[in-house]
């Protein structure tokens, strides 16, 4: 293997960097599941450089799961907020702010 | 004699008590003559116990008060002739002042409470005249206090009333420090304080001792009394009902601190200062007293001015030991003075509540001649004209003066005698004005015949200003001086100085008497048409209440405006307001973090993630 796994870990590291940003700074729904897909992708990439390093099935394995995770967490994810727009609401995360009471 | 007393004490109490229970369903009349007669069964007790006693005194107790770490505290009696004559005097006085107040109160709506505080007040009283123990006395004290307070506002409706009482009760307090420190001295040096004990073991205190409790007693009694520098309280005190100003600041409380004097006159007899300044501060009063009253219009503080000066006289008497020329002058007083209090009470009502003696005039005196008799014999009293009882018992305390050695009494006898010709000025100023003058603006009569019923009461203390001297003449006039035979054995006799200066004293007195009389003739006669001075120094009792009040008041109120806006509002309630506020905008910024948005969560999610990685890569470093 010519890639050496801390450079694995720093292209995983800063991709979950950029999909956590992703996630907090935009308001956008859309763009937070994007940013946790980012999220995950990247842990899957630290999974899958582990795996390949170590020479263990046992890290490919997992990112099979986190990708069956990433695709339910899709599907739920954009099915919650379609009903959310079929109820009156809109796309942007803060609209959705009844846990904090009413001010 | 035991069951006597308890029943000359209970008789008023029980009043007091019925009073308050049923006088006010009882109906106006029927209140008052329960009143009366609870003081009338007083008296009646107060005699039979006089009646039978003998020279040696006789000491009873009604059991223990309390009694703790080396303190006992008893409700015991000491009986002698002095407390069975204060007994019979001050139930006589107050049942007269019963009567009469009977028909004053005709329509007062608060005659139940004024009837209870009456009877109340009649019982402490009888507690100081009879109280061996200092303690129980100083019950009674603090209870009259209590009765005076509450009847000097007794028409609370009125601010000033309110005022004046809160005014009387807080001076008085003052005077009272000094009752609570010489019985705390006693209470150290005894165990207990009694005037039994005290009388038979005050020669065993040191003399530094004794000084010091007998002028912290003599400081208690100038503040019950309204002595120089208390006295301003009592001018003040006449915002209550007339007969209560006849009967608490004029015939018995006011003359409390001179019979606990008396009581205490073997205490005086080894501390001599004290007693010189008891003479010199009640001579110096009687001239204040004397002066002041001089400058006022209304009737009322006219004769509240002359109570302090007359019982500055008294207080001359036992500052030289006299016990029974005190207790001479004080009964001649309480006669003259109810007296005249009653006839003010009745000049007022007369005049629809006119309190100015320039407003009265020569029709007052013509619609109620009875009235201008009966005031004429109480000021010929107090102006001390031969032969009334003022003259023979003020003559005597100015001979106790003039015979006792030292600077201080002659200085005394000086004073006494400037205040006897001032005293005669300003009586006679007070009748010629009040009954003999044309007024050009005179107050409307009020001819209700419930008026003129009120004299009927007031013969008897007439008959008794104008008699009563002769119970105790002075020696060169060859009559038997009762009192002084009688209470001879329980006082000290008197030094026969004092009779060697009594044919000096009555001379001069008689001549300033008149003296007085023609001055007051030559300025306030009808004819000079005498018109109020302006209101000025004299008014205002030389300046003593502006005094207290710029110089005492005055930074009290500053110093409690300081710490309520300085230091309660601006440090405490501010503290508190800011702990409050740094509380609320904590929350403030905390409720921000769980408002709920999604992204506020993430962030303090991956913080926190961020925080715990970052201290566990350190901790692996």
């Amino acid at each position: 293997m010519n890639v050496p796994l801390s450079h694995v870990l720093a292209v995983a590291a800063l991709l979950f960097a950029i999909g956590g940003i992703c996630a907090t700074a935009r308001r956008s729904i859309i763009m937070i599941l994007v940013g946790v897909e980012f999220m995950l992708t990247a842990a899957c990439i630290a999974f899958v450089g582990g795996a390949l390093a170590w020479g263990n099935l046992d890290g490919q394995a997992a990112a099979i799961i986190v990708m069956g995770v990433a695709a339910a967490e899709a599907a739920v994810g954009l099915a919650l907020l379609v009903h959310g727009r079929r109820g009156g609401g809109t796309a942007e995360a803060d609209d959705y702010n009844r846990l904090g009471g009413r001010p | 004699m035991t069951t006597t007393i308890a029943l000359m004490l209970l008789f008023p109490l029980a009043g007091a008590v019925f009073q308050a229970a049923f006088g006010s369903r009882l109906g106006r009349r029927a209140s008052g003559l329960a009143a009366a007669a609870a003081v009338a069964g007083a008296l009646a007790a107060a005699l039979a116990a006089v009646s039978g006693l003998g020279v040696a005194p006789r000491h009873v107790g009604f059991g223990q008060w309390f009694a703790f770490d080396g303190l006992s505290v008893a409700f015991s009696v000491l009986y002698d002739r002095v407390a069975g004559l204060m007994a019979v005097m001050v139930t006589f006085v107050a049942l007269l002042i019963h009567l009469y107040s009977t028909v004053y109160m005709r329509h007062d709506k608060a005659y139940a409470r004024y009837f209870c505080y009456l009877n109340l007040f009649v019982f402490f009283m009888l507690v100081i005249a009879l109280a061996d123990d200092l303690v129980f006395l100083f019950m009674g004290w603090e209870g009259v206090g209590f009765c005076s307070f509450a009847l000097i506002g007794f028409w609370h409706e009125k601010l000033a009333n309110v005022d004046a009482g809160r005014k009387a009760f807080l001076m008085t307090r003052v005077g009272d420090l000094g009752y609570v420190a010489a019985l705390a001295l006693l209470v150290a040096a005894f165990g207990h304080a009694s005037a039994s004990e005290l009388a038979a073991r005050a020669g065993t205190l040191s003399p530094g001792m004794a000084t010091a409790v007998a002028l912290l007693f003599v400081f208690a009694a100038f503040g019950k009394s309204a002595q120089l520098p208390l006295s301003s309280w009592l001018p003040d005190a006449m915002a209550g009902p007339t007969p209560v100003s006849a009967l608490i600041h004029a015939a018995t409380m006011v003359t409390a601190g001179v019979y606990l004097l008396m009581r205490l006159e073997p205490l005086l007899a080894v501390a001599p200062a004290a007693g010189a300044t008891a003479s010199l501060v009640g001579a110096a009063t009687a001239l204040y007293g004397a002066v002041c009253a001089l400058g006022q219009r209304d009737v009322k503080r006219i004769l509240a001015y002359s109570t302090i000066s007359q019982v500055g006289y008294m207080f001359l008497a036992a500052g030289c030991g006299d016990v029974s020329g005190a207790f001479f002058h004080l009964q001649a007083h309480a006669f003259f003075k109810s007296l005249l209090f009653m006839c003010a009470g009745i000049m007022i009502q007369a005049c629809r509540e006119e309190h100015d003696i320039f407003r009265m005039g020569r029709d007052l005196r013509r619609r109620m001649p009875g009235l201008f008799v009966l005031f004429a014999c109480g000021a010929a009293a107090l102006a001390a004209l031969p032969p009334t009882s003022g003259y023979f018992s003020k003559g005597r305390t100015l001979a106790d003066a003039l015979a006792h050695p030292g600077p201080a009494f002659q200085i005394a006898f000086v004073l006494g005698v400037v205040a006897a010709f001032v005293t005669a000025l300003y009586v006679f100023r007070m009748v010629f004005v009040a009954f003999f003058a044309e007024p050009d603006q005179p107050a409307r009569p009020d001819h209700d015949p419930a008026i003129a019923r009120m004299q009927r009461p007031l013969w008897p203390l007439a008959f008794l200003a104008l008699v009563y001297g002769f119970a105790n003449t002075p020696g060169f006039m060859h009559i038997k001086p009762f009192l002084d035979a009688y209470l001879a054995g329980t006082a000290t006799p008197i030094p026969p100085e004092v009779e060697a200066a009594e044919l000096f004293v009555a001379s001069l007195d008689a001549f300033l008497a008149l003296a007085g009389l023609g001055l007051a003739w030559a300025l306030y006669r009808p004819a000079r048409r005498p018109a109020a001075a302006a209101d000025g120094w004299l008014t205002a009792g030389l300046g003593l209440d502006a005094l207290y009040r710029r110089s005492l008041a005055g930074p009290y109120c500053r110093l409690a405006a300081f710490l309520w806006r300085g230091v309660d509002e601006d440090v405490l309630n501010g503290g508190v307001s800011a702990a409050a506020a740094g509380v609320s905008g904590l929350s403030a910024a905390l409720r921000r973090l769980g408002s709920g948005r999604v992204s506020a969560s993430l962030t303090a999610l991956f913080g926190a993630a961020a925080a715990m990685l970052l201290w566990l890569a350190l901790r692996l470093a």
